[in-house]
């Protein structure tokens, strides 16, 4: 038995390798599209009411509600939260200065009202999960398509949209650290370059992520995913499960860069 | 019953002529039949982990599972080094180069921890920092300084990571709970049914890594292990994954070696006794096609071959052989006698085939009462050693006589074997003549060996003590003493405090219970048992709560409000440690304590885990507790056991009774053939009490072994005892007859299992030593009470009763 899914798993790697060895270099028609998905307009000046829903493999369900601040700053972006909702935790911030620059790593500061403290997190590990949800830090922000190789592997439909499947592969092992994934797909929607769905492997415990933007909305000219699901899976089984809904997306909202301090995060809402 | 009797031999003759005119049909169709059965056997499964001990629907078992799904597989893997120096620049790169290629090429590995990525949380100024301990690498002294004082100073490090006394270091692997099919086979699958694959309910599918996967994980650390393993660096490799795997290895090439040497030495005797090779070969072919015929029965089934069935091969042994020889012996008698072939199977099937079926059905009947018992594999030896016997039976009595009449084989007699015989009739009847004529005496002597056994019996000790089984220089239990007084223990216990509320954690008051409960329970212990170190969320808490306060060590304390609480949970979320879902569930409703103990004997946890339950019940009145863990399940699974088997050789023994009653076809006599029957095994009992053997699982399944060939012994002499009485009226003719007759086949069969055992005793593994040795000594006890105590006892009880009576019964 055991022999036999030994059998199966090599056939299937192997023929699996052989597209890989005949093309090592990425092709160009997916950089070229990736491209595109990396200069999509994605707006600045942002505003806007999260809904976390954290769902766990018994489905108990975890609710939070944080408000979110965003603006780009050059290349960099830097993002302020406040908890809303659960009561315990409401108040408490977070501030985060994301750097474009691979070498530099994010600041990014909390404010516990409880202690009345702020504290910097020093974290080089954007393959954390984002505040418990089956999302990383590497996810809220954009690849660098400099550490991918990608590969098109097929057009499909997502919800009767033209998409295309792309495969990105990190180039080394640094990214695979870093992001926490040694693998990607990723289906890009043809008509607004957005990545609608994705499936991430896992590094450790054998895991992969699963993730379904649901709604896609334009608002002021932007494409945005208003609710996202994503689930955690090991093997055909879902382990837990994240549903994040945005209500309230405005853009330029003419946020100024002192908005985003540890001054202000300490103020409150 | 008379009757009944003469008539079940006359079908039994009518069957071997029937048989023997058509013994070519009969041996082909026989042979595509177990050819058939036999095609199975390649699916056979082994697992030898503690789980399989339990049935599938064990609620101990249940609630285990459910803690592995919540926090993943509990058993850890420990990799102990011990360098000359822990803090020094070339022993941290050989460890992170350990740790590193450990962690890329272990399978299924879920995580690995050592000082290379110990959680190291502080507070400089405004800033926290969660990293790992070695995050920066230290390039100075003063730095490597830094790092020890750290390392050696952080509670939750010691005796984990290192040990008191900082002159070992651990890397701790934890595998995953679950097995999972390589990601690369799903990677395009998974996508196109993405909708699916996003949608599928939770928690349906259930696969816990397998004994195998396991065994793929251990060889892979020993291999990497073996390569840093020096004179100047020890490396220690124990944890309860590891021991199962090198106690399944040791048992297997221990069982394989000894099972083809009882095979070798059982054939060697069967020649001298029988000085034909087909005396050696049809017997053995019986019992190997009987074997192999079983376990294909469990192929089938789907029932893997678990630790204490192992022991099945050599239970089969030992009753296909005696039915083979039993068979053969009054055969080759009879064929010496008549030169006739068919004639003499026609009288063997007559004279042995009721005796031969009654044994093997006795015997089944007994071992099926095992078939309920709470530990699993004991149901399954009880299960497959009675279709084994009952297989061995059909193979006997269907496949034995056309085979024998197929094969030519010479009436004639050797010198040799002449001589033999000559000597063999001359033991027998000195035997028969002696327990005829002093009755009373051999009784009362019995009596007083057997009453001193029994004494013995009182201060039996039960155990289970896997690692004590291998021998003292072997590497895992080595290790596993070495770590165990090192760093307090290598195996864990598990408790889970359900507040069935969301954020029911978030409470200081239950959090400084749990805190309590854990100085608490490391203060217990109880003979060589002890509870090593004790953890659980709160140390995260007391961590960050301390980094938050300039790293006062008097801040490593509990904060006493909820919110705050709360909001040092959300910091240390987002701190980047995955480490809180070790501990708590995402409601923060379920808490686990965990805690360290060492590998001791299996009875021992189970006070401690009492003292515990008083313990938590006192303190933890509102909140639901569970104690699990693999520990947990070691000491149900031997509970389990004691009573289990204790039970099943109850409702064995009075099952045997009642069949002996309906054989022998009277209440008085088949009680009184009981004696025989219990005498064997009370001594066995005896000899393991006198001689202090631990009474484990392994000690349990020989009395299997004796009940099955004791029982045999007492059918074939009583039932041919019976029938000589009837003949003759005199009993102690009848003795000498029985003794003449079938007496030769008891002493063959004995005498060549009874080697067959002793030969386990030159393996490397105490309990299979012991388990060689006392199930030869009660083959041998079996034998010498049927031969003396059965005699004696029917000269007296006969004596009274009139010949012509009987008869007519």
């Amino acid at each position: 038995m055991n022999f036999i899914y030994r059998l199966i798993g090599l056939t299937m790697l192997i023929t699996l390798l052989i597209p890989v060895s005949f093309s090592i270099a990425d092709d160009e028609k997916a950089r070229e599209i990736m491209n595109k998905v990396d200069n999509r307009d994605d707006g600045d000046n942002q505003t806007s009411d999260m809904i976390m829903t954290l769902i766990d493999k018994n489905n108990k369900k975890r609710i939070r509600k944080i408000s979110v601040f965003s603006k780009d700053k050059g290349e960099d972006n830097l993002r302020l939260m406040f908890f809303i909702h659960p009561a315990d935790v409401k108040d408490t911030s977070f501030l985060t200065w994301d750097y474009d620059d691979p070498d530099k790593d994010d600041d990014q500061w909390l404010y516990l009202p409880a202690l009345k403290k702020t504290k910097r997190i020093a974290s080089s590990d954007k393959s954390d999960s984002f505040m418990g949800s089956d999302l990383n830090y590497s996810d809220m922000t954009s690849r660098n398509l400099e550490d991918y190789d990608f590969f098109l592997k097929k057009d499909i439909q997502v919800r009767g949209k033209d998409a295309w499947v792309i495969e990105a592969v990190p180039r080394s092992r640094e990214v695979i650290d870093e992001t926490g994934y040694t693998k990607s797909l990723l289906i890009v929607q043809k008509d607004n370059y957005y990545v609608v769905r994705a499936v991430n492997w896992e590094k450790t415990g054998g895991y992969t992520k699963y993730m379904d933007v649901v709604t896609l909305e334009q608002i002021d000219g932007i494409w945005v995913g208003t609710e996202m699901h994503v689930a955690k899976k090991k093997g055909r089984q879902t382990v837990h499960k994240t549903i994040l809904k945005f209500d309230n997306v405005k853009f330029n909202q003419g946020l100024e860069e002192d908005q985003f301090t540890v001054r202000r995060m300490e103020k409150g809402l | 019953m008379n009757n009944i009797r003469n008539r079940i031999e006359h079908q039994f003759e009518a069957f071997a002529r029937k048989i023997y005119h058509h013994r070519f049909k009969t041996v082909f169709l026989m042979l595509i039949a177990i050819g058939g059965l036999l095609s199975q056997l390649p699916t056979i499964v082994i697992d030898a982990s503690t789980e399989a001990f339990l049935h599938k629907t064990d609620p101990a078992l249940l609630t285990y599972n459910d803690f592995r799904d919540q926090f993943g597989r509990d058993e850890m893997i420990i990799v102990a080094l011990k360098p000359k120096q822990v803090f020094d620049f070339n022993f941290l790169n050989t460890l992170k180069k350990l740790h590193t290629e450990l962690e890329e090429n272990v399978p299924y590995l879920d995580d690995i921890t050592s000082l290379i990525n110990a959680r190291n949380t502080l507070g400089e100024k405004d800033l926290l920092i969660v990293e790992d301990l070695l995050e920066d690498w230290p390039e100075t002294e003063k730095q490597l300084q830094t790092i020890k004082q750290r390392a050696m100073s952080n509670p939750m490090y010691e005796n984990m990571l290192i040990s008191k006394d900082g002159s070992s270091t651990t890397i701790i692997i934890r595998t995953q709970s679950r097995s999972s099919m390589s990601p690369e086979n799903e990677i395009m699958a998974g996508f196109e049914n993405f909708d699916d694959a996003i949608e599928t309910p939770t928690g349906t599918e259930r696969k816990y890594l397998t004994d195998e996967e396991n065994t793929e994980v251990i060889q892979a650390v020993e291999k990497i292990v073996e390569k840093y393993r020096s004179p100047d660096l020890p490396i220690y490799l124990a944890g309860s994954p590891a021991v199962v795997h090198f106690l399944k290895e040791a048992m297997m090439s221990d069982m394989m070696k000894f099972m083809l040497l009882a095979v070798l030495t059982v054939s060697i005797l069967l020649y001298i006794m029988f000085r034909r090779i087909t005396g050696v070969v049809l017997p053995m072919l019986i019992v190997i096609l009987s074997l192999l015929s079983t376990i294909s029965l469990m192929a089938i089934t789907g029932i893997p071959i678990k630790v204490p069935t192992e022991i099945l091969p050599s239970f089969i042994l030992a009753v296909g052989v005696g039915s083979s020889v039993h068979i053969l012996a009054i055969f080759f008698h009879r064929l010496r006698k008549t030169n006739n072939k068919e004639e003499s199977i026609v009288y063997t099937l007559g004279h042995s085939g009721l005796a031969v079926m009654m044994t093997n059905l006795t015997t089944a009947a007994g071992l099926m009462s095992f078939a309920n018992a709470s530990v699993a594999p004991v149901a399954e030896i009880g299960i497959f050693a009675s279709a084994g016997i009952l297989l061995a039976f059909i193979y006997t009595i269907v496949l034995l006589p056309p085979l024998i009449a197929i094969i030519p084989l010479s009436s004639k007699k050797t010198e040799s074997l002449r001589k033999g015989n000559r000597i063999m009739d001359k033991v027998l009847e000195n035997i028969g003549r002696f327990s005829t004529t002093h009755p009373r005496k051999i009784l009362f002597v019995s009596f007083c060996i057997i009453a001193i056994a029994f004494t013995g019996i009182f201060s039996i000790r039960f155990s289970h003590f896997p690692l004590k089984w291998l021998p003292e220089t072997n590497a895992i239990r080595v290790a596993t003493e070495k770590i165990d007084k090192a760093l307090n223990g290598s195996m864990s216990m598990e408790i889970l405090f359900k507040t069935n509320r969301e954020n029911g954690l978030y409470e200081p008051e239950l959090l400084n219970r749990i805190e309590t409960a854990a100085v608490d329970f490391e203060k217990m212990s109880n003979k060589e048992m002890f509870i090593g170190k004790a953890w659980s969320v709160t140390t995260i808490l007391k961590e960050i709560n301390q980094a938050l306060n300039e790293n006062s060590p008097a801040a490593y304390t509990i904060p006493q409000n909820e919110p705050m609480v709360a909001q040092e949970f959300l910091l240390f979320e987002n701190s980047g440690s995955d480490d809180l879902e070790d501990f708590v569930d995402s409601q923060f409703s379920m808490a686990r304590l965990t805690l360290k103990v060492p590998f001791v004997d299996g009875i021992l946890y189970d006070p401690l885990e009492e003292e515990i339950t008083t313990y938590l019940n006192k303190n933890f009145p509102d909140v639901d507790f569970q104690i699990t863990g693999l520990v947990a399940l070691l000491a149900k699974t031997f509970n389990n056991t004691i009573t289990s088997m204790a039970e099943s050789y109850l409702i064995a023994l009075v099952i045997i009774t009642l069949m002996m009653i309906l054989l022998i076809g009277r209440i008085r006599i088949g009680l009184l053939s009981m004696i025989p029957n219990l005498v064997p095994i009370i001594l066995m009992l005896g000899v393991i009490g006198w001689f202090g053997f631990p009474m484990d699982l392994f000690t349990m399944m020989v009395a299997s072994i004796a009940i099955g060939l004791a029982v045999d012994d007492t059918i074939h002499f009583m039932h041919n005892f019976r029938r000589y009485y009837e003949q003759s009226g005199d009993p102690k003719k009848a003795v000498l007859d029985t003794l003449h007759s079938t007496g030769r086949a008891m002493l063959v069969t004995s005498v060549v299992l009874s080697f067959g055992f002793f030969i386990y005793m030159f393996a490397s593994m105490q309990n299979i030593i012991r388990f060689g040795f006392l199930t030869g000594f009660t083959i041998i006890m079996a034998l010498a009470s049927d031969y003396l105590i059965a005699p004696a006892l029917m000269v007296l009880v006969n004596k009274t009763t009139m010949p012509a009576q009987r008869s007519e019964i």
